[in-house]
C-alpha cells in the first residue's frame, strides 16, 4: 500500500485539514493509501517507506521522494490542479 | 466543536494599531497569557515558528495570516481574532521569499488536531470567503466580530 505524509509546520492546523482532504481524494479515486499527518521536521526520518509528501508549508530540505506543496487547499485557489497532481503521483 | 465555540470575546482585537509582526504577536500574547490560555513560552515559540514556517496566506484580492505553534504551549484552546488599523508584513506559507500585507489575523491556539477538524475546516472556509472577511474588517467592536462569526456557524 502507498503511503502519503501530510505535513505542516506544527503538525496541528493546516495538515489536519489537508489530511482529511487527501484521504477523501484518494478514496474517491479508488487509490488505496495510508495517509499520515506529521510535522515537516519529522518528514526526513519518515520518508524511507513513504511515496509522497504533501506539505502546506515550505520544504526545509530536499527529500528522496516527491513532494507537493498543498497551500491551494488552504486558500482554495487551484485546488483541482493540486488534486490531479497528487493522484498522478500515486497512480 | 465549531469555530464559534473557540472564539473568545476577550481575545478579539478590532482595528488594532501595531507597527510590525513582533508587536502584533506580543499584544495578542499578553492578552492570551494574562487570561490563562497559553504558557509563558508561547510567544517565543510562536515567533520562532513564524520565522521558519510562516503563515501568511495570499487569497488573491486580500491576505490573511493564521499564526500558531505547537500544541504543548496551549492551556485552553482558543482562536484570537485581530483586525489591524494598518497592515503588517507576513511571509507566505508556501514561499518564504515572498511577503504579503495582512490586516486580518486569526491566531490559533489548538491542542487536539483531530477533534478540531471541523473547526479548522470552518476556518479555511471563512478565510476563503471574501465578503465575510470584508465584514470582519469593517466591524467596530468585538461583539460585532462575534456576531459575524456566529452566522458562519454550520
Amino acid at each position: 500500500m502507498k503511503k502519503v505524509l501530510v505535513a505542516c509546520g506544527a503538525g496541528i492546523a493546516t495538515s489536519t485539514v489537508v489530511c482529511n482532504r487527501v484521504e477523501n481524494l484518494l478514496k474517491e479515486n479508488g487509490i488505496e493509501a495510508e495517509v499520515i499527518q506529521c510535522k515537516i521536521a519529522e518528514v526526513a526520518n519518515r520518508q524511507d517507506d513513504a511515496d509522497l509528501i504533501v506539505s502546506t508549508t515550505i520544504l526545509p530540505t530536499q527529500y528522496k521522494i516527491p513532494a507537493v506543496i498543498a497551500t491551494a487547499y488552504i486558500t482554495g485557489i487551484n485546488m483541482e490542479a493540486l488534486d490531479q497532481k497528487i493522484i498522478d503521483h500515486l497512480k | 466543536m465549531s469555530l464559534y465555540e473557540f472564539i473568545r470575546e476577550d481575545l478579539i482585537k478590532v482595528n488594532l494599531t501595531v507597527d510590525n509582526q513582533d508587536q502584533l504577536f506580543e499584544t495578542l500574547f499578553i492578552e492570551a497569557y494574562q487570561r490563562g490560555y497559553v504558557k509563558k513560552d508561547y510567544l517565543q515559540k510562536l515567533k520562532e515558528r513564524e520565522a521558519v514556517f510562516p503563515t501568511g496566506l495570499s487569497m488573491g484580492e486580500y491576505s490573511v495570516a493564521i499564526p500558531h505553534t505547537d500544541p504543548e504551549f496551549i492551556i485552553n484552546p482558543f482562536i484570537a481574532v485581530a483586525t489591524l488599523e494598518k497592515p503588517v508584513s507576513f511571509h507566505l506559507m508556501e514561499d518564504k521569499s515572498k511577503q504579503t500585507e495582512v490586516n486580518m489575523i486569526l491566531m490559533l491556539g489548538l491542542n487536539e488536531p483531530h477533534s478540531q477538524l471541523k473547526m479548522l475546516q470552518e476556518i479555511m472556509t471563512l478565510i476563503q470567503d471574501k465578503s465575510k472577511i470584508e465584514q470582519l474588517l469593517k466591524a467596530q467592536t468585538p461583539i460585532e466580530v462575534q456576531e459575524i462569526l456566529k452566522k458562519n456557524r454550520s
